[in-house]
């Protein structure tokens, strides 16, 4: 490259500019709405099964594939299925409530909206580590193949759920033979590779990465989850402090077991839960409310949140 | 993973030469080459005096491992899939049928928890004879406490239907005595290799897989310090979800109780397990009377906490 060029610099303010505007998306659903979020960030969703982390990343899903004028970013997203317990009927459903919403007042003919947005849902399932990382090695043939055929770029990489293969990679004691440099399949060596891969994915096709982690080491959430419903009751009674509440809401803990590699690799975290509250909504269905809090950054405020047909919605 | 070698045969780009070039790189096996920096390597390659034909043996390997991991699908094909192949079986319960919205699911695991003498088993007996007339399909029956009872399915059977020939069916459900997690991998990997070389044409399908119990073969395993037992665990989930999901088999285990946080009881297993089933249900039974209370606890598409009520005749 000559000196001219790189006196020029490769984009203007301006141009910059509308790039990092226009990659910027922002998720109006619980419990991200709370920070603007931008292509690169990695963020983890922690909790215990069921917590609803599944139906948080479909929502998101559909928030991505749904066209701008539906309001949503008109995108694709790649969705990695390490749990195998994805359901698609789910998605389907959930998109087809969400157009219909988006299309109450006007004659669009939802079928074919639905039919496109479904295109731009891209999902593979992985077995066992092995699988994960040759998706994840053969993935950048795979995205320019989508951006050629599509004419849109993926958005979204999400994973379901990145702790899935833990124990199984943790046993693995596989001895190698030959030399020195030859590395072993362990643990560490398996996510020094997955976080390297996605590394260097997102220096050529810009993406936020959404990973769910569920808490498969349980023993302290269980001593502490007396604490969080009654921190919540608290927090529904009207006149409770509620700085009094956050602070007891922090001794909430949860056990990490992902190798530390990962853990950097992590920009924002937020921890989710199942709690005991129910609240009655229309035709007489109790929902169960989640709860929701950052973790990175740290934010003492606690969200909740209910999963129904269409979505998952803020609850105040 | 296949070593290098014994890829050369097949493919004549990766010879002898690339072999060697590859060994001084610590790449020996498919596998290794998962685990490696593909940049560091090819611009290893390119120091090298012939880094056109190294760099060709690289995406060959590359295209490889292409093939080694599921098909990109999108939400259409993923959706096809599971309208075509992916049917709902009636339990022969009316009311748990309107519970799970039409029965349990072809590739989804579905767990039954409950306490001792809830009925897990007399309800797994009682699906498994259903499905076998309903479906005609076949139903495998893994037992790992004898308490497969060919004499409870005869009753059901004529329970269920009485023109039906009672032979015909039993003959559709297959007992297999499981006494330790490791013969159940072996009748696992059997019936997958039988259902792969079989195809979709066989002649009658696998349409149920019933575990009863999979928590008695598992808690011997778990437990110590090392991660090997849950290691056996997750493994034993993953080929269940395989199964269940690449053949369209609808996968039933039972899990026992055990007290938990202040003698309340819990399903068996931890927390591991937990994210491993699609839907957990919880059995019940009222004490004095005949009638049980199945209930969600978990379930991919509906809300947790509803209940049925049902009764299981003698």
């Amino acid at each position: 490259m000559g000196v001219r060029g790189w006196i020029d610099g490769d984009e203007s303010g301006r141009e910059m500019l509308s790039r990092v505007l226009t990659e910027r998306p922002y998720l109006h659903l619980p419990p991200f709405q709370k920070f603007p979020l931008r292509v690169g960030n990695v963020v983890e969703l922690v909790g215990p099964s069921p917590c609803a982390k599944t139906h948080i990343l479909m929502q998101a899903a559909i928030d991505c594939i749904l066209p701008k004028h539906c309001g949503g970013l008109g995108h694709l997203v790649l969705f990695i299925d390490l749990d195998c317990r994805f359901d698609i009927l789910r998605l389907s459903q959930m998109l087809r409530n969400r157009i219909f919403q988006a299309n109450e007042n006007k004659s669009n003919d939802d079928e074919e909206l639905f039919l496109e947005c479904m295109k731009r849902f891209l999902y593979i399932r992985c077995y066992d580590t092995l699988e994960f990382l040759a998706t994840l090695k053969t993935l950048h043939y795979k995205l320019q193949k989508e951006r050629q055929a599509q004419g849109i770029s993926v958005n979204f990489l999400m994973i379901d759920s990145i702790g899935a293969f833990h124990w199984i990679d943790r046993a693995s004691t596989s001895l190698r033979l030959g030399f020195d440099n030859r590395k072993a399949l362990s643990l560490h060596n398996v996510y020094a590779t997955v976080v390297q891969e996605i590394k260097k994915l997102l220096l050529l096709h810009p993406m936020l990465v959404i990973a769910s982690k569920a808490t498969i080491l349980g023993s302290r959430y269980a001593a502490n989850a007396g604490k969080w419903d009654r921190n919540l009751r608290t927090l529904c009674s009207p006149n409770s402090a509620v700085s009094s509440v956050t602070k007891k809401v922090h001794q909430f803990m949860y056990r990490e077991y992902m190798p530390s590699i990962w853990q950097s690799f992590v920009t924002l975290r937020i921890l989710i839960q199942a709690s005991d509250v129910h609240i009655s909504t229309d035709k007489n269905h109790n929902k169960s409310v989640y709860l929701s809090q950052w973790l990175m950054p740290p934010v003492s405020f606690v969200d909740s949140f209910i999963v129904n047909d269409v979505g998952v919605f803020c609850v105040s | 993973m296949a070593p290098l070698k014994s890829l050369e045969a097949r493919y004549p780009l990766l010879d002898s030469n690339f072999q060697s070039f590859c060994a001084s790189n610590g790449i020996f096996t498919v596998e290794d080459f998962l685990l490696h920096d593909l940049s560091v390597l090819t611009a290893f390659a390119e120091q090298q005096p012939n880094s056109d034909r190294l760099k060709e043996g690289i995406t060959q390997l590359l295209s490889i491992i292409d093939r080694q991991h599921q098909p990109w699908l999108n939400g259409l094909q993923l959706l096809e899939d599971a309208r075509q192949n992916k049917h709902v079986l009636s339990t022969g319960f009316e009311e748990i049928d309107k519970l799970l919205g039409g029965g349990v699911r072809e590739g989804q695991l579905t767990e039954l928890v409950g306490p001792s003498s809830s009925g897990k088993t007399q309800l797994c007996l009682r699906v498994a004879a259903n499905v076998a007339i309903q479906h005609v399909g076949r139903v495998i029956f893994m037992d790992t406490g004898n308490s497969f009872s060919p004499r409870r399915i005869e009753h059901f059977i004529h329970q269920i239907s009485d023109s039906v020939l009672s032979e015909k069916v039993m003959s559709n459900i297959l007992c297999y005595s499981t006494f330790d997690i490791f013969s159940m991998f072996d009748v696992l990997q059997q019936l997958e290799n039988s259902l792969k070389s079989q195809g979709p044409k066989g002649d009658c399908k696998v349409q149920m897989l019933i575990v009863d119990s999979i928590s008695s073969l598992i808690t011997h395993v778990l437990g110590g310090s090392g991660p090997q037992g849950h290691a056996l665990m997750t493994a034993a989930g993953f080929l269940l979800k395989k199964l269940a999901h690449e053949h369209n088999i609808a996968v039933l285990v039972t899990n026992h109780m055990v007290a938990g946080e202040g003698g309340t009881l819990k399903p068996a297993l931890g927390e591991s397990w937990k994210s491993i089933p699609h839907v957990r249900l919880l059995l019940s039974r009222d004490p004095g009377n005949k009638i049980s209370n199945i209930s969600i606890l978990k379930h991919p598409s509906l809300a947790s906490g509803e209940v049925a009520r049902f009764v299981i005749d003698d």
